[in-house]
């Protein structure tokens, strides 16, 4: 057991403190890691960079917001606000009591188009006020019934359209129940208008969320109506009105695509809209406007993002300028040891 | 029943918690009560041991929460009582495995008939193999997850987290559940499996050190057996090096009278070998057959955990032999230079006194994490005024005239009849819809960096590795990380933390003349503040040894004969060689000699007797030998063997230490060497003149920085020391009992027996004759005056409590080239002092009335008065002056210094306002003369008084309530002991070490948390305000914008490693700049990065951001957005504001950054594309029974049109053009420190690791050298660790047997001391003592 002899053990223990640091050193490794000197760019926002991020950014966002605005104001639009003056002026003071009544509500409105428009022209309808966006409406539908013929009983959201004494409802719940009904039809110069309703809706909503073998039962077939009828012969693929609609809008004002008009529109054209005007939004007074809109390549009418380029950049722009300016009239020293605070008032803080 | 009763002695009166209260796990240096009661081992025999319990423990008190249950069994069968010993021991065991063991007990014992019985017998089973097992483990298979769960939720955020869950699997809800579900999950299993790692990695360790070998008595053989096997009583055997598996009693050695030499460095840090000693009635056992014989029994007192005691008696043959401290060998401790050793195990497993000791580490927040709490809760007060607004909002929308959304009474949250309920309902529905606004995952990443920070860069810092005591830095817990960068008090300790603790003999008075020419460096120091030069040459050369730096032709070399005083000469050296606890070690050659002493000072002094020629060679435990340079004639040597009979050991209440020898010729000599103060006390009177020279020397000495110590003797009458002895003795092997009856002596930090010892020893320490005093110096430790300016630069406040006099503190403190530059003469000083004339009036007063000063109560209590009238009157003027300069232009700066005396009064309650006020004006504080206690109150006056952050340093036991009291405690490692070390929070080897934790990892990691924290708040803020805008325009229904999913994942992937890693890279600047430029620190200390003002310009900025980013993407989508005249629908909508949100919080990110590795740009670059790839999968997989799919081909739609791309550029643009004008604003008007330094420095690579080249080069293995070779090839990236955590909490135990290094875990110290550590076997036995050579 013991080792070594007595004169070996003490030469030993000599050498091994002097070795044993090497083998033993808790000498931390090198790391470029663990001392923190990892390879890195220290970018300073100097005057310059400051300047020059302003002038990046005005350069590029003035164009651009030139560009789209041109593109929006290419854009031809006929607003109409059709749900006060469609309703007969007598009965003007009971609008849901007139809405709700079976009196005929067509509705003639004539449209003077400001604007040569190019087909193809986007027929739109635009409500206000209508929280399609509302928790209990958004939550109000069943995917899996839409798409599947054999999910007929998932109306488990659909509350409280979900089911009648006939059997669950397809489409239920309460965004396809309220679906918007009121119809356009157009004529110019008595000569009819054809308004195509194929395409409105995305295509992926129409391939993928809305089945081909999918048909409409009980649907409005309860005591209170909603909205628009199905006809339950069509598939719900290509009911592109529902479609459209069961995309929920962001806001409580929404423009809808109603169909397009493929023909090109003159200026002055007078366009007389056959109406009917069944959508109550009279409880809730709400907006009903009729839109025909041609498209840029950009999209609608919207002057929004154009001016948005516009003003961020000029705003860049201006910036850069009063920088600049500020920069040639006094400009700051970089890396002035006067600007550190215990040199500015050296008897501490 | 008497018989239990009996044994529980003096229990009766204790109140039976103190039985909870000794299981629980204690802290270091509070030594708990002893439990009532004896216990009885026999040794070598295992079937009596497991009878022996019961008969003592005829109570089992078991304590399961506050229920207690009491078993009395008088009269049981065999197997009961078995159960009943093992019953009380798997109680100890439960304290420490959790609670599950203790509940499964308490279920089977309240069973009944065979069950019970076949249970309990199984258990039994299981129990023989545990014996001296121990598990460290926090949970265990069945424990892990209620417990690992309950720790978690005991966190508020977490808890939040749960309650929004539940909700949100309630109707009320507008997410589906898994929106909280899962944040929740993924944090609480990254918490988990953190603590699993960390649970596993003791459980190997554990079981490693429970199955390493020892050999057991068995059948008279030795018999290798796994120490978990290891049962009380059993006979061990312990060879050289290795380590003892539990408490034992030591028997036999394989030296010669019984000895043996232990290392205790696993228990307390002390690296000199400590004297054990066997009872003389067992030296020989120590071949097996003769072991094998011997049937002992020990009584001996329950398990404690105070180290330094033990108390018990061995009986043999009806013998009874009393049992102390220095028979023990303590599990974890070593055995050195003694071939084998032989003992009886007295305690296992849990019960050692080790594991009875180990520590939860005190749990420190930082001040920021504090603030942070705030912030949450402000966070909740704009949740709770958020959801208010909403649920108001619902209760006026609700309306039945909306017919499409169908408002009736069939739910409660849309009956328009009901506005109230339906308001009440929409809050919950409020609350989990904007519960991101409380970051989930703030506490969890912040504490994986944090980890990372302590683990990875401060522990692993070369500028904080000190080489020659081979000790890296070791954050001892990772919470306090950045309150390292705001401290602004530093409470130092002097000796070892600001001096070396590096003792040199250097000066002497001897018989009233004063030997040594050296010049210490204080004194050189003083010289040149007086403007006087001083010849460095002037200093010593001499110093030929560690330890000795003296130099003076009439003392050496035996030219002390021709002194005027050779007698008094000769009981000076007699006394340094004689009267010490040093052990000699290596060869018995006055060149090769090595001292182990528990003192350096120790050291010294014994090293200059060598040097005078008396040189201390061995020792064995009765005598000590000493060569001494013939006393008559020059040249001859003689071996003179002293009989040492007593050692009356040095304590820091006795600050003496004695020893009583017998001559070769019969001569009794007491020798005592001690604080002047008390060896002052004891003298005989007369000889004044001598008296007077050498108070004269001591104040010298102390004017010149040195350590003085005043050597007296007393020649001591045969039948004087015998009645003595008697008493003594009587004293020191007396059991506690007894000892309480004869104690006077209450409410005193000392057990029992020890004072009942001290008692004794005043009796013949007095009418002591003075021979001298001697002074050593202790040497400033390198860097220390530089790295003191530096942070009294930075802004820190430096404050020395020392126990040191008060001239050597205010020398040390004083501002020189080579002293600390704390004071200069600039300064103004106020010295509070007790050693003033009308203060030593009044103490002669009180002397007069009784021999000895202060011993008169009434005396006292009129000194007292006096005192404290004093001390007020002195602050008060102090004040009053202070103010004064306060209003000056010009002040100079101020500086107190004061006397712990003083102290103690002056942090009285009533002055204690005052002194505070007057000394947070200083800019130096010196605190001499101050105890332990008063370090601690000196620190929380500061820390509570001024809500200022303290730091406090040290390195002895006597700081550790210092350390603890402080904000951040920092122990000095690889010194004196561990104590403070096991105190503290973060240790380092060296004072000047502080530079780095401080300025460099401190301010770090301040501004990196304060970055983090900073950016949680904001990126959250801004996602939950879109939602909140949102909910204004869905009729505040709650409605949410964002996705399930998108909501649930941006906390925990979209945005979570960026924010790591701005928390781990970030850096403003260089490390080199951050020591270059201190005063950048005070950034810290002003909290400038973490103010309300901070907080509410990044709210101000989120919110911005919200309303851009919501507002711009809604408008830019209200039309037709592409030429197909199509329009976009709600979660088309979402999706894009969703991504503009995470592209623009991830550019955030980077605009803040300050440096840009390329970890920056992948994590940000990352996030991003991740959240593309997801949306990419995620939209386009069509999933089955998902009732609604809102965002199938979303993006797909998205990004077929221009819109979606203009926005996207649009919108992060205008979002971040205000925080950009921000910045460039603040920075060009309004700059912070750190940015002009950026600037300064913009153009200079980053020199820091040249210079760190530089320092390592000569320590760097070839492999580093080669890895920098590469590292600096051009264009050559450099090779990345990684952050993986690589070995985190691994334990140092495996690593060190292969020999790698591991820096220690906070979480392992506790553990450290019962760890067997690296295998010393390569390392050659080292023997002080060869007995073969002469």
């Amino acid at each position: 057991m013991n080792s070594g002899t007595p004169s070996s053990s003490a030469a030993g223990a000599g050498s091994a403190d002097s070795i044993a640091p090497r083998r033993n050193s808790k000498r931390p490794k090198y790391s470029r890691f663990t001392q923190q000197e990892l390879p890195a760019c220290k970018p300073i926002l100097t005057p310059k960079w400051v300047i020059g991020t302003f002038l990046l950014v005005s350069v590029i966002f003035i164009p651009i917001g030139v560009v789209s605005l041109f593109a929006s104001r290419d854009v031809v639009e006929i607003v109409d606000r059709y749900e006060t003056e469609c309703i007969p002026e007598t009965l003007r003071n009971d609008k849901v009591g007139f809405i709700q009544s079976d009196r005929s509500k067509t509705c003639q409105r004539t449209l003077r188009v400001p604007k040569n428009m190019k087909q193809p022209i986007y027929v739109y309808y635009q409500l206000d006020n209508f929280y399609q966006n509302h928790r209990r409406y958004v939550k109000s539908r069943s995917d899996q019934q839409l798409r599947n013929n054999g999910s007929l009983q998932d109306t488990g959201p659909c509350k409280p359209e979900d089911n009648t004494a006939g059997g669950p409802i397809v489409p239920c719940g309460l965004i396809a129940w309220s679906l918007f009904n009121d119809t356009y039809g157009f004529t110019r110069n008595n000569q009819q208008l054809d308004v195509n309703k194929k395409g409105i809706s995305w295509k992926s909503d129409r391939e993928h969320k809305f089945g081909k073998n999918v048909f409409p039962r009980n649907f409005q077939s309860g005591t209170l109506k909603g909205g628009a009828t199905l006809n339950p012969n069509v598939s719900l693929s290509e009911q592109e009105d529902l479609i459209v609609w069961m995309r929920t809008a962001a806001l409580p004002t929404f423009r809808k695509l109603y169909g397009k008009i493929e023909v090109d529109l003159q200026r002055d054209d007078l366009i007389n809209v056959t109406l009917e005007n069944n959508y109550n939004t009279y409880s809730f007074s709400g907006k009903k406007k009729l839109v025909l809109s041609t498209t840029s390549w950009l999209g609608g009418k919207n002057d929004f993002v154009g001016i948005a380029y516009l003003t961020v950049g000029g705003l860049c722009f201006f910036l850069a300028l009063v920088f600049l300016l500020i920069y040639l009239i006094k400009p700051r020293q970089l890396g002035d040891p006067s600007y550190l605070s215990w040199n500015r008032n050296p008897s501490g803080h | 029943m008497a018989g239990w009763r009996g044994s529980r002695g003096g229990g009766d009166g204790t109140p039976s918690d103190d039985r909870i209260a000794s299981s629980q796990t204690v802290r270091l240096g509070k030594v708990q009560p002893q439990a009532p009661g004896h216990r009885t081992v026999f040794c070598n025999d295992r079937e009596a041991n497991s009878l022996a319990k019961y008969k003592i423990m005829g109570v089992v008190n078991l304590f399961m929460g506050k229920r207690k249950i009491r078993y009395i069994h008088s009269e049981v069968n065999h197997i009961e009582s078995q159960m009943i010993a093992w019953v009380h021991d798997i109680e100890v065991v439960a304290s420490w495995s959790g609670d599950s063991l203790q509940w499964l007990l308490l279920w089977i014992v309240g069973l009944k008939g065979a069950l019970r019985y076949h249970l309990l017998g199984f258990l039994l089973w299981l129990r023989t193999s545990e014996g001296n097992s121990v598990s460290t483990t926090k949970y265990d298979v069945f424990t892990f997850l209620p417990k690992g769960l309950f720790e978690q939720f005991r966190r508020v955020a977490n808890l939040y987290f749960l309650m929004i869950s539940i909700l949100s699997c309630t109707p009320v809800s507008p997410v589906s559940p898994i929106t909280n579900v899962l944040p929740l999950s993924l944090v609480l299993l990254v918490s988990l499996v953190k603590e699993a790692w960390e649970d596993w990695k003791r459980f190997q360790n554990d079981m490693s050190i429970n199955n390493s070998n020892v050999e057991v008595l068995q059948d008279w053989n030795w018999v290798p057996t796994p120490w978990k096997k290891l049962q009380v009583g059993d006979i061990i055997r312990v060879n050289q090096d290795g380590f003892f598996p539990a408490d034992l009693m030591f028997l036999a050695s394989t030296n010669p009278d019984g000895v043996c030499y232990v290392e205790t460095a696993n228990l307390d840090g002390e690296t000199n070998l400590k004297i054990r000693k066997a009872p003389e009635r067992t030296w020989d056992f120590v071949s097996p057959d003769k072991v094998s014989e011997f049937k002992g029994e020990v009584q001996c007192e329950q398990p404690n955990n105070s180290l330094y005691t033990f108390t018990g008696n061995l009986i043999i043959d009806k013998q009874i032999l009393p049992l102390s401290p220095n028979q023990l060998l303590l599990r974890g401790c070593s055995l050195r230079n003694t071939e084998y050793i032989v003992g009886a195990v007295i305690f296992t497993g849990h019960e050692t006194k080790v594991m009875m000791n180990s520590m939860k580490i005190p749990s420190k927040r930082s001040t920021l994490e504090k603030k942070l709490d705030k912030l949450i809760l402000a966070l909740f007060t704009v949740l709770f005024c958020m959801c208010l607004l909403g649920s108001i909002g619902s209760g006026v929308f609700i309306n039945s005239k909306y017919h499409y959304l169908r408002f009736d009474t069939s739910e409660a949250q849309f009956d328009p009849d009901h506005r109230f309920v339906v308001a009440i309902l929409t809050f919950f529905t409020l609350i989990t819809l904007y519960s991101p606004i409380i970051p989930i995952s703030l506490y969890v990443s912040v504490e994986m960096i944090k980890f990372i920070q302590s683990t990875q860069f401060i522990n692993n810092d070369l500028r904080m590795y000190h080489a020659e005591s081979n000790t890296p830095a070791l954050a001892r817990t990772s919470n306090l990380n950045e309150e390292l960068g705001q401290v602004e008090y530093i409470f130092s300790d002097k000796t070892g933390t600001l001096t070396r603790n590096l003792m040199e003999f250097f000066k002497c008075s001897i018989g009233g003349e004063v030997y040594g020419t050296g010049v210490s460096e204080t004194e050189i120091g003083a010289a040149q503040r007086t403007g006087v030069k001083v010849d460095a040459q002037k200093r010593s050369s001499a110093a030929s040894e560690r330890g000795f730096n003296f130099d003076d032709a009439r003392l050496m070399r035996g030219a002390w004969r021709n002194e005027p005083n050779p007698d008094c000469c000769k009981e000076f050296f007699r006394c340094l060689a004689i009267c010490h606890t040093v052990l000699p070690e290596g060869d018995e050659s006055p060149e090769r000699i090595r001292y182990q002493a528990a003192s350096p000072d120790e050291a010294a002094l014994v090293v200059a007797a060598k040097n005078f020629g008396f040189f201390f060679y061995r020792r064995t435990p009765t005598m000590i030998y000493v060569r001494e340079s013939h006393v008559d004639k020059m040249g001859k040597v003689q071996d003179v063997p002293y009989e040492i009979l007593n050692v009356l050991e040095f304590n820091s209440t006795r600050k003496r230490q004695s020893v009583v020898c017998r001559y070769p010729d019969g001569r009794l000599v007491l020798y005592c060497k001690g604080a002047d103060t008390v060896i002052y006390e004891r003298l005989v009177d007369g000889n004044p003149d001598l008296k007077r020279m050498s108070r004269e020397h001591l104040e010298q000495f102390g004017a010149s920085g040195l350590r003085t110590l005043c050597l007296a003797y007393k020649n001591l009458k045969p039948d004087v020391y015998e009645s003595w002895n008697e008493k003594y003795i009587h004293a020191k092997s007396a059991l506690r009992d007894r000892e309480k009856k004869l104690d006077e002596v209450s409410g005193h930090q000392y057990s029992q027996p020890n004072i009942k010892k001290f008692q004794v020893a005043e009796q013949i320490e007095k009418d002591l004759i003075l021979i001298g005093c001697t002074a050593i110096e202790d040497k400033l430790q390198e860097g220390v005056p530089a790295c003191i300016e530096t942070l009294s630069r930075a802004g820190i406040k430096i404050w020395v409590l020392t126990g040191d006099k008060m001239e050597t503190a205010i020398n040390i403190a004083y501002g020189s080239e080579v002293a600390c530059k704390l004071i200069n003469n600039g300064m103004k000083q106020f010295v509070i002092s007790s050693e003033t004339e009308a203060i030593r009036e009044v103490e002669d007063k009180a002397c007069h009335t009784s021999r000895r000063c202060f011993s008169h109560l009434g005396d006292q209590i009129e000194l007292a008065r006096y005192m404290k009238e004093l001390v007020k009157n002195e602050l008060k003027s102090c004040h009053e002056e202070a103010q004064k300069f306060l209003h000056m232009d010009s002040a100079p700066k101020l500086a107190l210094i004061i006397d712990g005396k003083c102290l103690m009064y002056a942090l009285d309650p009533s002055l204690r306002g005052m002194l505070l006020n007057f000394s947070l004006n200083c800019t130096a504080v010196v605190c001499c003369r101050v105890s332990p206690l008063q370090k601690a109150q000196v620190t929380s006056l500061v820390k509570k008084g001024a809500n200022k952050i303290t730091l406090s340093i040290g390195d002895g036991a006597n700081d550790v309530s210092m350390i603890q009291a402080a904000h951040v405690g920092v122990g000095i490692s690889g010194q004196e002991g561990m104590q403070a070390v096991m105190a503290s929070d973060f240790a380092i080897a060296q004072f000047r070490f502080l530079t780095d934790l401080l300025l460099v990892h401190g301010r770090w990691s301040y501004h990196r948390i304060c970055k983090v924290v900073t950016y949680f708040f904001y990126k959250n803020l801004t996602f939950t305000l879109t939602q909140f805008w949102f909910t204004f325009e869905t009729g505040f229904s709650g409605q949410r914008l964002y996705d399930d999913w998108f909501q649930s994942l941006y906390n925990v992937i979209f945005t979570a490693l960026p924010v790591i890693i701005i928390g781990l890279f970030d850096k403003d600047v260089s490390a080199n700049l951050s020591k270059k430029y201190p005063e950048l620190y005070k950034e810290g200390i002003r909290n400038a990065f973490f103010k309300w003002r901070v907080v509410a310009t990044w709210a101000f900025f989120a919110i911005y951001q919200s309303l851009v980013l919501y507002y711009f993407v809604v408008a830019s989508s209200k039309r037709a957005i592409n030429s197909s005249g199509k329009l976009f629908g709600l979660w088309d909508v979402s999706t894009m504001a969703f991504t503009c949100v995470i592209v623009t919080v991830n550019l955030r990110l980077l605009m803040m950054c300050n440096t840009l590795t390329r970890w920056h740009h992948i994590s940000v670059g990352g996030s991003i594309l991740f959240w593309f790839i997801f949306v990419f999968i995620y939209s386009g997989v069509a999933l089955p029974n998902k009732e609604q799919e809102n965002i199938y081909f979303v993006i797909y739609v998205l990004m077929s049109t221009i819109y979606f791309y203009l926005t996207l550029i649009l919108v992060p643009v205008a979002a971040l053009f205000c925080d950009f004008l921000y910045m460039g604003v603040q920075r060009w008007f309004f700059p912070y420190d750190y940015q002009i330094v950026q600037e300064i420095h913009r153009h200079e690579a980053d020199t820091s690791r040249i210079g760190l080249l530089e320092v390592g080069q000569s320590q760097l293995t070839p492999d580093e050298v080669r890895s920098y070779a590469i590292m600096q090839l051009p264009g050559e990236k450099s090779r990345h660790t990684g952050f993986a955590f690589d070995s985190p909490g691994y334990e140092s135990f495996f690593a060190s047997q292969a020999g790698v290094f591991v820096p220690q875990k906070a979480w392992d110290v506790a553990r450290r001391a019962s760890m067997r550590s690296k295998p010393k076997t390569p390392r050659t036995p080292r023997t002080p003592r060869t007995p073969q050579r002469n």
